[in-house]
Parts: structure tokens; sequence; C-alpha cells
């Protein structure tokens, strides 16, 4: 801990520990705001003065189940999870080479991976949205999995590679020594080491899925939609069903807090690409 | 961070060991390789073809050279958007970075408890930003809003206009909406950063009695530049891209008055279908960010020692 400023001084710590509560708090507000309007009846939504105190109404989610939302919730979790384990599965090996050996073109070969994660989605759903209506993968399970894995992919052989990179690389050669081969070395050697790194990337990489919206949008529909997708759909003809919105929004943010107190600083390194260690 | 490891890979007498075949390291990137040429490659180079051929409603017809890409360059209305993006990204980046800056120097102090804060802080960062666009559409409704009836309305600050309504505010609201979603990045990246400076430059700082502001002019500024200007520049990349806020906020309007590269190759695409011209803004957005990507790495590789 480098902790220059920090002296063993209780009144100065409080001070600054209750001004980042304060901040906290304040930044936080909107979200215990929407959590209210999950149970807030109408009336006492659009009150002016704002309605602190209400009598809660589930009128909201018997709406949301209604709509058969909780087959959104099950496909985005099933899609997340499908195209998070692929990823995984093809990834790791990809990390582990990319960090322990030389290659030709090496440089090359990050930047297309740097790239392929950078690309701004509007620009692939394009493409990919008249390829799909070619080859009738519009509105699949298949035709997203692999939409998301053009960012999912690249980001996890980017920063894995970081992981490894922390790794040890003796225990690997004196297994080497030994006469493992190059297969008993990564499972018995790399991947227990790993093993912290893979589950941070691939949790990150399934938030990332959860939170998509644009792929999800453009090319799903009516067989394939996905948590966020359906919130702009609340918003229609006959008007904006804000407490509905409210109730899949925070559905949706559960997952992401649960992550947060789970990954902690590992969220820094996912989200620099791997130039900081959180 | 030095790569040890991979100097030790290259140089150390065991090294040759690990590279007896040299067809190892290729078939384990072969799988990622190969996907990320189809799911990556091959859409940019078709949306290169579809941007030298007139296509419109899915067709695909004749090739018409540059024609799309003339079109596009005079179009008053995509230099209005690339106008917006700037506006956009050198408001909102360079405050996110101050703030964040700021933020981070607080976290550093001896402040308890942060387990519990920093996740908590990380919320706008970490959370769907369709949701992030969906808080502030309820925060800022029209007249009953919370943040349009207890604070701009009622300290007067906008008089009659209601945010979403008026072409200069509307941008200004979808600048702050990414301040707040992106500012937590911003200041547990700096924070991490703090926490990895060595102590040694500012004991001997303190013996030569320098006060903290000196501190933070001559040794954690100057340590820190690489980090700041690689988060930066991260964070620069990744704002000219945004979507999902806009979309759901206002999706470019009222008018085109919001309308960034990203919402208008997404109206080309589907609600013009004009796809001949939307690949031709695709292809040159992402001309631009490949531009970017590479700075961005060769400044991280080589400052930071990152990657």
């Amino acid at each position: 801990m480098a902790d220059a400023a920090s002296r063993p001084e209780g009144s100065r710590g409080l001070f600054w520990t209750t001004l980042v509560i304060v901040y906290a708090a304040i930044m936080l507000f909107p979200i215990f705001w929407m959590a209210s309007m999950m149970v807030k009846p109408n009336d006492a939504m659009f009150a002016r003065p704002t309605q602190w105190l209400f009598v809660p109404t589930l009128d909201h989610f018997s709406y949301v189940i209604e709509q058969g939302f909780h087959w959104s919730l099950l496909t985005s979790f099933v899609l997340c999870t499908v195209s998070t384990a692929l990823v995984v599965i093809i990834g790791t090996p990809a990390a582990y080479a990319f960090a322990r050996f030389e290659m030709k073109g090496k440089d090359d070969l990050f930047l297309f991976i740097l790239g392929s994660r950078m690309a701004p989605p509007v620009c692939l759903v394009i493409p990919f949205y008249l390829i799909y209506a070619r080859v009738g993968l519009l509105d699949s399970f298949l035709g997203l999995t692999l939409a998301y894995m053009t960012f999912n992919l690249s980001f996890y052989v980017w920063v894995l590679r970081s992981f490894c990179r922390d790794l040890p690389v003796e225990l690997e050669e004196a297994a080497a020594l030994e006469g493992w081969s190059k297969v008993q070395i990564f499972r018995r050697v790399v991947f227990p080491l790993l093993r912290n790194g893979i589950v941070a990337t691939s949790v990150l990489c399934f938030i990332f899925a959860w939170n998509e919206f644009l792929f999800a949008f453009m090319l799903g529909g009516k067989a394939v939609t996905t948590l966020p997708v359906s919130i702009p759909k609340l918003i229609t003809s006959q008007g904006v069903r804000w407490g509905e919105m409210a109730v899949v929004g925070m559905t949706a943010l559960i997952p992401v807090l649960a992550v947060v107190f789970v990954l902690q600083r590992h969220i820094v390194r996912g989200l620099t690409l791997g130039a900081v260690k959180g | 961070m030095a790569s040890a490891s991979e100097t030790m890979t290259a140089a150390g007498p065991q090294g040759a060991g690990m590279r007896e075949r040299a067809w190892y390291p290729y078939l384990l990137i072969a799988p990622s390789m190969i996907t990320l040429v189809v799911v990556s490659l091959a859409p940019f180079i078709y949306a290169i073809y579809l941007s030298f051929h007139e296509a419109k409603f899915g067709r695909v017809r004749d090739f018409v050279g540059f024609d799309n890409y003339m079109t596009l360059l005079t179009d008053e209305r995509f230099w209005n958007s690339i106008g917006v993006a700037t506006t956009f990204v050198f408001i909102a980046v360079p405050i996110e970075f101050m703030l964040g800056l700021i933020g981070a120097l607080v976290l550093n102090q001896n402040v308890r408890g942060r387990s519990i804060l920093i996740p908590l802080l990380f919320m706008p960062t970490m959370m769907a930003p369709i949701v992030v666009g969906l808080l502030w559409k309820i925060m800022l409704a029209g007249s009953w809003g919370f943040f349009s009836y207890n604070v701009l309305e009622r300290f007067n600050i906008l008089g009659e206009t209601s945010i979403f309504a008026s072409p200069d505010l509307a941008l200004y609201a979808l600048i702050f909406v990414d301040i707040w979603q992106w500012t937590p990045f911003m200041m547990l990246a700096f924070f991490a950063g703090l926490q990895a400076l060595p102590l040694g430059p500012y004991r001997a700082a303190a013996v030569d009695g320098a006060n903290p502001v000196q501190m933070f002019f001559h040794i954690t500024l100057p340590m820190m530049t690489p980090l700041l200007a690689v988060i930066g520049l991260l964070r620069f990349i990744d704002a000219f891209k945004v979507f999902d806020t806009i979309y759901i906020l206002t999706n470019g309007g009222p008018g085109i008055s919001t309308e960034t590269p990203s919402i208008l190759a997404n109206k080309m695409t589907f609600e013009f279908w004009n796809i001949g011209e939307a690949s031709a803004l695709a292809v040159l957005v992402w001309i631009a960010f490949f531009a970017f990507c590479s700075i961005f790495y060769q400044v991280a590789k080589k400052r930071l020692n990152a990657f």
C-alpha cells in the first residue's frame, strides 16, 4: 500500500470516509429512485411535487410477467452463459500462447485482436445484419452467440494474457524438465494458477454480454429477446410504461451488483484491458 | 510492468525446451484467430464491399465506386454528426478525467470501508448502458422527473424549456449522463495506479520538508503520467462510440442536434435502408478507430510497459 498521505489520524480518516460516502450516496441515488418505482403506483409516480410516501403496488410486476419478460430473463441468462463458456474454451489456450511463446507477426495479431475489441458495434451490426439475413441467422441463438464473440473473445484473450504473464515461468520449465507433456503442463501447472484470472475475466465477459444492447436489438427478434432489448419495448404508442421499465432495469442490475462486489479490483484490470493491474 | 516472464522464456536455458515444436503456439491460437476472422475481419471486408455498391433495402445492386463516399462526405448531416461527437467527447472526457483524478486522490487518503465503497462506486460504469439511459430518462423526465422537478425547476435553472426538447441542452444532458457513468471508471483506475506507486520518493520528500502539493506535482504526477495517458486515450476512444444511452435518451434528436456517427449509421441502415452509404460511414469510422487503437497500443506498450 503506497498511501503516501495516509497517517494514523482518526479524525481526518473519518472526514475523507464521510466525504466518499456522501458522494457515493448522491451518485447512486438515481438507482434507489428507480428501485422505488418498481412498486410505485402510477399516480404517485407522476405527482408534482415529488411524492416520497406511497402505498406499494405489485401492478408493474404482474404486467411484466404477463408480457412474458421472464422469458427474456431466461434468454439473456442462457445466451450469456453459452457465449461466455465458448469464449473460455476457445480463448484460454490462445491467451496462454500469446503470453508464453514467440510467434511471427505477434504484434500484428495483437493489433487485430485489439481492433476487434474496440470496433464500434454499430459498424459491425450492418454487415452482420445483411449476412445473417442471407444465411437465416437473424433472430437465432447461434447468430447472437457468434456476434458476441467479436467483442468478448478478443477481450478475453487480451486480458487473460496479462494474467498469464504474471505466472512464474520457472514452474513450467521445471515440469518440462521432468518430462511432462505440454498438455500435462497446461492442465496441472498453468490452469490451477490461472483459475482466478479465468474466473475474473470470464465473469466480465458475461457482464458485457448481459449488458449488450445493439446486437441483441438488431440481430434478435421475437424468438430471441434479451433483457436490455425488452426495456425500450416498453416505450409503446399507448405511452411509456415507467414502472415496468424500472422492474426490468432493476432485474438487469442484479448480476452486476453481485459482480462488482465479487470481482472488486479485477474490474479495473479488465476495463483497462490489462493496462492497469487493479 | 516489465515482462520478466517473457524475457525469461526467450533467454533462459530452458526456453529452448518450450519452443521445441514451432507449431504448438499456432495450434493454441488457431481456434481464436479463426473465430475472430469470421466474426470480425469478414464483416469488415463485407462492409468495404457494400460501401462500393449501391445497396438499398437489403438488396445489393451495381458497383458505384466511390459514389457512396462522395455522397457521405458532401452530406451536411455527416459533418454534423462528426461535430456532435467531437463536442461530446471533448467536453465529457476532460471533465471525467479531472473529476476522476480528484476522486482518486480523495480515495487514496485513509478512507475506511473501501471494500464496500469501491464496488458501489463502480455501479454506474458496470451497469448496462441502456439502464443508465433509462435511469436518466426517469430522473430528467419533463415535469415529473425527480431531477427536473426538484433541481432544475425549483431553482429555475432552465426556465420554461424541458431538457430533451432543446437542441443545445439535450447534448449537455447526454454529456452529463456520460460523466455520471464514466467518472467512477477513471477514478478507480487512477486509484489503482496511485496504490501501486512506490513509497520511497515520498519518504525522501517528507525528509526534505516538501508539502503535499509539492509532492503531488513533483512525484505523483510525473510517475502517473503514462497511466493517465493510457486511461485517457482508452476513454477517449470509447466515448466516440457511445450508442445505447444516446439511443434511449434522444435517438439523435431534437432534430439532428445529438446525432453522433453511431446514431446516424444506425438510422441510415435501419430507418432509411441506405446500406451502401451507411457502410461507407462504418468503414470510415472503423479506419479512424483502428488508427486510434494502434496509437493506444503503442503508448500503452512503450510508456506504461503494459501488454
